[in-house]
Parts: C-alpha cells; structure tokens; sequence
C-alpha cells in the first residue's frame, strides 16, 4: 500500500475539492426548497384567499424536489450522513474493516457511476420520450441532468475516501463512520 | 437456471452481506436491485433504475419530506423548545421525576414540529439534560427520558416514518398521520407513568426539589411556548379539520415557524446555513434510501417472491393476528441492530402483500410498525437515540443509559400491546375524519 501512502496529501486535496463540490450543492438545494415552500404556500393563499387553483403548482413543486434531492444527496455524501450498520467495526475492528471499507467503497464507486449514466442516459432523450410534466410542460431533462450530477458527486467522494482508505491502510480511516 | 424465489433469496443474502460491510443503505439496495434486475429482465436495468429514482425524486406526496424537517430545523434554532419545556415542566411540577416527565412531554410537543426522533432526542436534550443534573437526577433515568421522548419524533405526526411507510405502502399520509395522534399521546402517557413508578420504587433518582408553581406563571410559561403550540394545533388541526392537507400543513407549518424564528430574532446567516445544511442532510438520508428501496422493489416484484410468500402463508393456515405477531416480533429483533428505515423499506415490501391478503389493516399496522422502529432507536447496541443523548452527555456510560431505558422500551411494549387489543386507538381518528 505504499504507492496509495505516499499520494496521501493530493488524495487528500482531491477529498476537499469533492467536499466543495458537494456544499456547492448545498445553495442549490436551498434555493429549490425556498421555491418549494414559496409553491406550496402559494397554493394554499390562492385556494382560500383568491378562490382559485394554480394548475402549475403541483409541477413546479415536483421539480424543485428533484433539485432539492439532488442538493440533498451530493451534500448529505461530504457530511456522512448516509446511514450504514455499522457492526463490523464494533466487534472486529480495522484489520477487517480497512478490508471491507475498500470493498464497499469500491463498489458504492461503482453503482454511482451506473445509477449517473443511467440517469444522463434516460434523461438525454427528453422530449422525444415525452420526458416534460403533465400541466405546463416543463422538460424533464435538466432535471435528470442535476441527480446524474449529484450521483457523479457522491462517486467522486466514494473514490476519494476508498484511496484515502488505501493510503491509511496501517493507521486509522480518516472517514470512519461516526457512532 | 435459478427461479425467481432463489433469485429473491440470494438477492436478499446480498443485501445482508452488503450491510454487514457498512455499505450505505440506499447503495446496497441499488446496488442489489439493479444486479437483480439485469439478471430476470437485462433490457430494463438502466431505464429502471433511472426512472424509478426520477420517480421517487419527482414524486409529489414526498414534497412533505423536506418541508417538515425544514420546520423542525426552524423551531431547533429559534430556541422554542426551551419555551416548551419550561411551560410543560410548571404544569407538571410537582409530581416527583417532574424534570424527567417534563422532558418527556417536551419531546411529544416538539415532535409535533418535528417528524425527526433525533432531533427532536437533541434538542430536549440540550434544553432538560442541564437541569436534571443540576438537581441530581439520576444518570440513567434522566437520560433515558431524554432518548425514549425522542422517539415519539417518528410516531407523533409529521412523522418522517410513516411519510415513508405511506410512500412504499401507498397509503394515505394524511391517515397516517391521523392515525400516529392517539398512540402517540398514549406512548407520552405511558413514558410519563414510566417514571413516576421508577421514582416511587427509587426515591433518590429524582430527589423533590420543586416549590409548586403559581397559576398566573404556568399560564405565563404556557403563553411563551404559544408560537409552538399555535403552529401546531394549525397544522395538525389543519389536516384534522381537512383545512389542508399533509403536504399544505408542511408548507404552511414552514413557513410560520419561519415567522416565528424571525420575530424571535433567530435567523442569521449561520443559523440559515445550519437550518438549510440540516435539511438538506436528513432529506439526503431518507431519499438515497428511497431510491435504493423502489428499485429493489422492482427486484422483489420482477421475482415474484411476495406471492410464493402469501401463498405458503395461506397453505399454513395462518391468521392475520398470527402474521401481525411474527412480523413485530422480527422488526423488534431486527431494530437491535439495523437502522429503522432501512429495515421498513427492506422488508414492508415483503410483507405487504401477505398482511393485505389477510385482511390486515395497513393504517394500524403502519403505527404498530413505528412504534417497533421507536423501540430500536433506544434497544442495544445500536439505539441510534441512546448515542444522540450520549453526544450531549458524554461522561455518562452507555451502559448506564441502556439501563435507563428498560421501563420506557416495556412502556412500548405496552402500547403495543394496547393497540393491538384495541384498533380504535390507532383508526379511530383516520376513520372519523376520512370515513
């Protein structure tokens, strides 16, 4: 493991650079929930106090989700906040761990990377698959396109940790989940 | 070539093996469903996987996710849950273990804003654990009562469990949530007896330390926790009263704790990044696991393994009590170890074609499951609660606060056992409401 050791620091600068990337996500995901609450308030004003309906509300508000989810899911990867069971590192501990973290990370590397292209992939063929939301028509694609690039973000991360978990092969993971 | 039922089999003893090597949750699941997918049907891997996480990400019922743990986020920094706790505490003062009944109480309201046991473990932890020191409560009482009235995050609506359950049952939220008031209530009174018998059979883990508190001060202190009281009985009574519905009552629920965090002079840039990144981290939580648990449901429908499953059930003869039983049984013993939505979305789609089969009530047995997933948060080793309250009390030995948390985990029981004699106590409202 001594190759991954001593690129340690540029994994560690590629780490911090993918934990960028995911806060970047972050302003995001705020302003897309801004919208949603801004919507889903709207709808309730309009009903009550205009006697009226917004047809556009329920496409805007699903559409922001996804935004919202994408923040979520690339932010929530840089925080840790992924929940996992961690048992094996209560009763066995890094000689096992450092194992089955690489094996983990190497495939959650892996499932990214499938889920991104599957996500860029469907979502590339947009109107012509009549890709848009029932009311106002508002293209699925972009939209497709921010989870692909949340997921692309998760993997980036996963990949980083799995060479900064080979680098720390000797020593404690610098990723170990929290209790 | 292997059939669909050992396809299922292998495809769950993946998943096990997957969780056991601390892979995230939502990945496993991915990563299984979709290898189970290319297996039966190589064609509708990727246009499944794709569609089925744009789905989840674009569905409107989930919409209420993030809007709740907005609000709950909201009424965390607006420090509102000190106003609840000391209003609750002058009403309850002079019973003995009143600081420990306070807290519970505290956490039922607070849950009320908050669908997040932990948050809701975090927060009244912050606010009561102090004092019940400061009067020399005992340690394993004190936080055992903070743990436990934190799970009611999950039972009292909004309840992000029972979002969940709603989105994979396809169940209506709104009865849900109607349904998790009553036990929810019940489960705070239970908790509350829970500490007056710990305290009457042991007198020195509460020593009396309270002067009775005048009315013109309770209904002062109740009228300082009116912002939450008033956002509450709006949204909840919003639902009830069929003014909104869940998703609306999120919005609007939102949006005055807003206000009230405004009026509060809470809302600064740090507390703004700190409420956003909140939300943003525990709607990432719940939604990677959605994604991975529709696409394994794919998987698991594609096998066909639910009805070979309901099928032996029938040939066995057994009812749908017997079903129930079996069920709770397992989600109890799985809570011990694995985490509460992980387990929900791993095995509701199981058996949820055996309980409907049988006729079982998916709304009652939606708050029955909860309320199993509350008894994990708090069981060992893993009861995620139970390391939320050692995070505010860090000298206080694990094994200490699990010991405190053996009368409020029979308190579950209990109420499990009370819901499962007595329906009406989870369908009643529903049912009055919705018909």
């Amino acid at each position: 493991m001594t190759v991954f050791e001593n690129c340690r620091d540029r994994f560690v600068r590629a780490e911090v650079y993918c934990r960028r990337l995911g806060t970047a996500f972050v302003a995001v995901g705020g302003i897309a929930l801004a919208v949603l609450l801004a919507v889903t308030v709207a709808e309730v004003f309009w009903r009550y106090a205009l006697n009226d309906s917004l047809l556009w509300i329920e496409d805007l508000s699903t559409m922001s989700l996804t935004v919202v989810v994408a923040g979520a899911i690339a932010y929530g990867a840089g925080e840790g906040s992924h929940v996992s069971v961690n048992l094996i590192g209560r009763f066995l501990g890094r000689p096992v761990t450092r194992i089955t973290d690489a094996v983990a990370r190497l495939l959650g590397v892996g499932v990214t990377a499938i889920a991104a292209y599957a996500l860029f992939a469907h979502g590339s063929c947009g109107l012509a698959c009549g890709a848009v939301t029932g009311s106002v028509s508002i293209p699925h694609r972009p939209f497709y396109y921010a989870l692909g690039a949340s997921l692309v973000t998760y993997g980036l991360l996963l990949t980083t940790q799995l060479l900064l978990g080979l680098a720390a092969w000797n020593a404690e993971d610098p990723n170990e989940p929290a209790e | 070539m292997m059939d669909g039922t050992g396809i299922a089999l292998l495809g769950f003893l993946a998943l096990l093996v997957l969780l056991l090597i601390r892979m995230p949750v939502g990945l496993a699941m991915l990563i299984v469903g979709a290898a189970g997918i290319a297996v039966i049907r190589p064609a509708a891997a990727v246009p499944v996987l794709a569609g089925e996480m744009f789905a989840v990400a674009s569905r409107y019922p989930l919409t209420i996710l993030p809007l709740f743990m907005l609000m709950g986020n909201l009424a965390v920094v607006s420090r509102m849950s000190q106003d609840l706790y000391h209003a609750a505490h002058s009403w309850l003062g002079r019973l003995r273990g009143s600081l420990a009944s306070a807290s519970i109480v505290a956490c039922a309201g607070f849950s009320a804003l908050s669908g997040s046991s932990l948050a809701a473990a975090l927060t009244m932890g912050r606010v009561s654990l102090p004092e019940m020191r400061r009067y020399r409560y005992d340690d394993s009482l004190a936080t055992g009562a903070i743990a436990a009235g934190g799970t009611l995050g999950i039972l009292i609506p909004p309840s992000a469990g029972l979002v969940i359950y709603g989105i994979i049952t396809e169940e209506s939220i709104g009865r849900l949530f109607m349904a998790g008031v009553i036990p929810g209530i019940l489960l705070t009174l239970l908790f509350v007896l829970g500490v007056s018998i710990v305290v009457r059979r042991d007198p020195d883990k509460a020593p009396y330390t309270e002067e009775p508190v005048a009315w013109r001060d309770r209904l002062r202190a109740t009228a300082r926790a009116g912002w939450i009281l008033g956002i509450v009985v709006v949204t909840i009574g919003g639902i009830y009263a069929g003014v909104f519905s869940a998703i609306e009552a999120a919005g609007v629920g939102a949006l005055l704790t807003l206000i009230a965090a405004c009026v509060r002079r809470a809302l600064n840039r740090e507390t703004m990044i700190e409420v956003v990144g909140g939300t943003l981290k525990a709607s990432g939580t719940a939604f990677l696991v959605l994604f991975g648990a529709f696409v394994f449901k794919v998987f698991l429908g594609l096998t066909g393994i639910a009805f070979v499953a309901s099928d032996w059930v029938a040939e066995q003869g057994f009812s749908g009590a017997q079903v129930v039983l079996l069920v709770l049984v397992m989600f109890i013993v799985l809570g011990t170890f694995l985490d509460g939505f992980a387990m929900l979305v791993l095995t509701v789609p199981l058996v949820q074609p055996i309980l409907e089969s049988l006729g079982v009530d998916m709304i009652w047995f939606g708050v029955m499951v909860v309320i199993t997933l509350e008894m994990g948060l708090i069981s060992p080793p893993v009861g995620l609660n139970i390391f939320v309250v050692k995070g505010v009390a860090p000298d206080v030995p694990v094994h200490r606060m699990f010991r405190g948390i053996v009368p409020f985990w029979l308190a579950m029981l209990a109420a499990l056992i009370l819901i499962a004699l007595w329906p009406n106590l989870a369908t009643f409202l529903p049912n009055a409401m919705y018909g």
